[in-house]
C-alpha cells in the first residue's frame, strides 16, 4: 500500500508540485479514463438487467426498481414514490397500471387502493447487481461448450506454437548451414503478408484435408509464426554455443539438448510467445469464423458475435459474455507482463 | 585411458588455413600441453581432437581408431571449457549426472558416481547448489568432476584457469596436476600462459599460427629451444636477443661478435655445425635473463656494457633493465637484492655456455644454430 501511495505521489522534484507534475498527472489520468473508462463500463453494465439496460438516460452504475413482497401477491411488486393528491409523498407497491392510470397499495397496508396518474409515481431504486446474467448464460446457452472450444484452441495452439517455433529458433540460432540467413529472412518477410491476402488458400487447405468444422482446423494453420521464431531466435542467441559443446561432450542427442538445455535456458522468451500466442488465439475472430460453422464448434468470439440477433439481442447476456471472456487474458497479462518487459527487451538487444 | 595420434591434421575455413598439417603421438597417461600466443590454433586443435571441429585434413586417432567421423560423444573424451559452460538451470548434481543420464546410466550407479566424484573435488557440500551460487573456483571444480564422472579416455581442457584469480589460480593448477597423478588418465591441456605449460606438463607442444613449432618437455624447450619463437615464449621475463655476427668458426666452434661490442669477438667458442653457418653470418644471441651476469669481465663469456634504465627489486631478486651501446635493451635478473640504481653504467658477463644461437638470416624463423 505504501508503495502504490509513493508511486502515486510522486512529483519532480521535492518541493511543491510543479506544472509538469499536474500535466502529467492529467495526461495520465486521461489515459487512464480513455482504456479503462470502456472496460469499467463494460462491467458495470454486466450486471445490469434487460430493463436497466434500455433505460435512457443510462446510469453508471446497476440501478434496478425495488420491489417487495406484498401479502396477497404472488410475485414481489414494483416500488414507488407516490406524490398522493393530497401532497403527500409515500412510497407504494404498483398492483396494476391501465393507460396512464397506475393502482398502487401500501405495502404494510395492502388493503387500500391508491389510483394515481402516472406522471405522479417515480421508481424507487437501489443498486442491484444482475448476477443471473452470469449464472443464466451457463444455464440457458451452451456457454460450457464456446468456452471449453476457445480454451482448447488456446492450450494446444500455444503449446504447439511454442514447440514449432522453439524448434525453428534453435535451428536457426544454432547450426551453421547454407542458406541459414536466407531462410531466417524468408520467415520474417512473411510479416508483411497481410492475413487477410492467405485467407482463401489457407481455407482451401484447411478444407482439402478435411478441418472445416474442426477445433485442429483453427489451430493448424496459424501454430508457425515468424514473430515467434524471432523472439526466440535472438534469444537464443545468447546462450553460449559452449553449453551446446558441453551437452555434446557430454553424449546429449541433439533433441535432448534442445529439449533440456535450450528449452529451460529460453524460458523468458517462451513466456513472452506463450502470452502473445495466448491473446491472439483467444481473441481470434476471421479465421474461426470462417473455419467453423456448426454452433457447437463455436468459440467465445463467434459465439458472442452470433449472439448478437438479427432482430433482438439481449444484451445483458452479451455483455457477461464479453466479460468472462475478457477475464482469462487479463489474468493472464496481469501475472505474466514481467515477462513481456524484460522478454522483449532482451529479444531484441544483446 | 588411450593414446592420442594426430597424423598430417589440417583445418581450414574456406581459403583460410588455421591449423597446418599436424603431426603429434600422445601417449596413454601422458599430460600435454598446448601453449602459444591467442591465435594459434591451439583452441581449434583442441575441438577438433573432441569432435566439435570437423578435421579438414589428416587423421585423428585414438587407441588405434581412426576416429575423424566419429562424433563428439562417442569418441569417449572429456573437456573443461574456458567458461566452464555449466547448465545454470541445473544444480550441481544435476550437472555431474547429465552426462551419465545421457548414457542410460542406472539411477544407483549415477548416484555413486557423482557422489565420488564430488568427494573427490571437496563439493560434498554444494551439491544441491545451482552454478551461480558458486566461487569461480568452485565452478571449475564442477567443470572437472563432469569430466570425471564419465570416466572419459582422455581429458580435454581448454584453458580452464584463465577465468579465475591468480591465487586460485595456482591452487587449481596443483589440483588438476594432483588429479593427473591419481587418475593417470591422458591429458590434453591448452593454455596461452606458458608458466601453467611448465609447472604442469610432461610434454611441452608450443603452437604459432597453426604449427608446431617444438615439442618437449619444459626443460627441453627451456635449455634447447629449436627457434627464436620457442625461446621468447618459454620463461619469464623473456629471453634477451641481442644481433651479432659470426666472427669465425673453427672445429670447435663460432665465436660471435656482437653489434654491441663489436671488436671483440667471444674468448670461447659456441658449437654450430660447420654446414650450417659461415664467417660473417648475421645471428641472434640469445640469454636468459638469468644467466647474465654483473660485475668484472669472466673467462668464456662476452662482455657488453650497460646502462641501467630502471631496477624493480623483489626481495628475493632484482631485474635491471639495461639498454646496450647498439640500442639493444637487456634484461637482468640478478639474485638477491643489489645496489645498482638507474643511470649507472655496469659490465655484464653472457657465459657463452648459456647462450643460444639463432640464425637471423631469416628473421621470421630463426632456426636455432647447434
Amino acid at each position: 500500500m505504501a508503495s502504490v501511495a509513493t508511486m502515486l505521489s510522486a512529483r519532480r522534484g521535492r518541493g511543491k508540485a510543479d506544472w509538469t507534475d499536474w500535466f502529467s498527472y492529467g495526461y495520465l489520468l486521461l489515459g487512464l479514463v480513455l482504456m479503462f473508462g470502456p472496460v469499467l463500463w463494460l462491467v458495470l453494465s454486466s450486471f445490469k438487467s434487460a430493463a436497466a439496460l434500455n433505460e435512457f438516460p443510462p446510469h453508471f452504475l446497476p440501478y434496478g426498481q425495488k420491489s417487495v413482497a406484498v401479502a396477497g401477491h404472488e410475485t414481489p411488486l414494483p416500488l414507488y414514490r407516490v406524490t398522493l393528491p393530497d401532497g403527500a409523498t409515500r412510497e407504494l407497491a404498483e398492483v396494476r397500471r391501465i393507460g396512464i392510470q397506475a393502482t398502487l397499495v401500501d405495502p404494510n397496508a395492502p388493503d387500500r387502493e391508491y389510483k394515481v396518474n402516472i406522471r405522479d409515481r417515480t421508481p424507487v431504486r437501489d443498486l442491484q447487481f444482475a448476477t443471473g446474467n452470469y449464472s443464466e448464460i451457463f444455464a440457458k446457452f451452451s456457454f460450457g461448450t464456446y468456452l471449453w472450444n476457445s480454451v482448447f484452441i488456446t492450450v494446444v495452439a500455444t503449446l504447439i506454437t511454442l514447440l514449432f517455433n522453439a524448434m525453428a529458433a534453435f535451428a536457426l540460432s544454432k547450426y551453421r548451414f547454407g542458406g541459414r540467413d536466407a531462410v531466417f529472412l524468408l520467415i520474417i518477410s512473411t510479416l508483411m503478408i497481410p492475413p487477410t491476402i492467405i485467407l482463401v488458400p489457407n481455407f482451401l487447405v484447411v478444407s482439402e484435408l478435411g478441418l472445416l468444422n474442426s477445433l485442429w482446423g483453427v489451430i493448424w494453420p496459424a501454430v508457425a509464426t515468424p514473430t515467434g521464431v524471432f523472439i526466440l531466435r535472438q534469444y537464443m542467441l545468447t546462450i553460449p554455443d559452449e553449453l551446446i559443446d558441453a551437452a555434446r561432450m557430454d553424449h546429449a542427442s541433439e533433441w535432448r539438448i534442445f529439449w533440456r538445455i535450450i528449452l529451460p535456458l529460453s524460458a523468458p522468451a517462451l513466456a513472452v510467445l506463450a502470452i502473445f500466442s495466448v491473446m491472439w488465439r483467444w481473441n481470434d475472430f476471421l479465421w474461426p469464423l470462417i473455419v467453423l460453422s456448426r454452433t457447437e464448434k463455436f468459440t467465445l468470439q463467434l459465439a458472442l458475435n452470433a449472439f448478437q440477433g438479427e432482430l433482438t439481442t439481449q444484451w445483458h447476456y452479451l455483455l457477461a459474455m464479453t466479460v468472462v471472456t475478457l477475464l482469462p487474458v487479463t489474468l493472464v497479462f496481469a501475472f505474466l507482463q514481467k515477462y513481456i518487459t524484460t522478454g522483449i527487451a532482451s529479444a531484441g538487444v544483446k | 585411458m588411450a593414446g592420442l595420434q594426430l597424423k598430417r591434421v589440417a583445418k581450414r575455413y574456406g581459403a583460410t588455413t588455421v591449423i597446418h598439417g599436424i603431426d603429434l603421438e600422445v601417449k596413454n597417461g601422458e599430460f600435454v600441453v598446448f601453449v602459444g600466443p591467442s591465435g594459434c590454433g591451439k583452441s581449434t586443435l583442441l575441438r577438433m581432437i573432441a569432435g566439435l571441429e570437423s578435421a579438414s585434413d589428416g587423421d585423428i586417432v585414438i587407441d588405434g581408431n581412426r576416429v575423424n567421423d566419429v562424433s563428439a560423444a562417442q569418441r569417449g573424451l572429456a573437456m573443461v571449457f574456458q567458461s566452464y559452460a555449466l547448465y545454470p538451470h541445473m544444480t550441481v548434481y544435476q550437472n555431474l549426472a547429465f552426462g551419465l543420464e545421457n548414457l542410460r546410466t542406472p539411477r544407483a550407479t549415477i548416484d555413486a558416481k557423482v557422489r565420488g566424484a564430488a568427494q573427490m573435488l571437496r563439493l560434498d557440500a554444494l551439491l544441491e547448489r545451482r552454478p551461480t551460487q558458486l566461487s569461480g573456483g568452485q565452478r571449475q571444480r564442477v567443470a572437472i568432476g563432469r569430466a570425471i564422472v564419465r570416466d572419459p579416455t582422455i581429458f580435454l581442457f581448454d584453458e580452464p584457469l584463465s577465468n579465475l584469480d591468480a591465487e586460485l589460480r595456482v591452487q587449481m593448477r596443483s589440483e588438476i596436476t594432483a588429479l593427473h597423478a591419481r587418475l593417470g588418465t591422458t591429458m590434453i591441456y591448452v593454455t596461452h600462459d606458458q608458466v601453467e605449460a611448465m609447472t604442469m606438463a610432461d610434454r611441452i607442444v608450443v603452437l604459432r599460427a597453426g604449427s608446431v613449432e617444438q615439442i618437449g618437455t619444459p626443460l627441453e624447450l627451456y635449455n634447447r629451444p629449436d627457434n627464436r619463437f620457442v625461446a621468447g615464449f618459454i620463461g619469464s621475463p623473456q629471453m634477451n636477443f641481442l644481433t651479432g655476427r659470426i666472427a669465425t668458426i673453427r672445429d670447435e666452434g663460432a665465436r660471435i661478435a656482437l653489434d654491441a661490442a663489436p671488436h671483440a669477438a667471444s674468448d670461447a667458442a659456441l658449437p654450430v655445425r660447420v654446414s650450417t653457418a659461415t664467417v660473417e653470418q648475421r645471428v641472434l644471441l640469445g640469454i636468459r635473463p638469468e644467466h647474465v651476469t654483473i660485475g668484472a669481465a669472466q673467462a668464456g663469456s662476452l662482455h657488453v656494457t650497460a646502462k641501467i634504465d630502471r631496477v624493480e627489486q623483489l626481495g628475493a631478486a632484482s631485474f635491471l633493465y639495461c639498454t646496450l651501446s647498439s640500442g639493444e635493451r637487456l634484461t637482468v635478473h640478478a639474485s638477491g637484492q643489489v645496489g645498482y640504481t638507474g643511470g649507472e653504467q655496469m659490465t655484464v658477463n653472457l657465459p657463452v655456455s648459456d647462450t643460444h644461437l639463432f640464425d637471423a638470416t631469416d628473421a621470421e624463423t630463426a632456426v636455432a644454430l647447434r
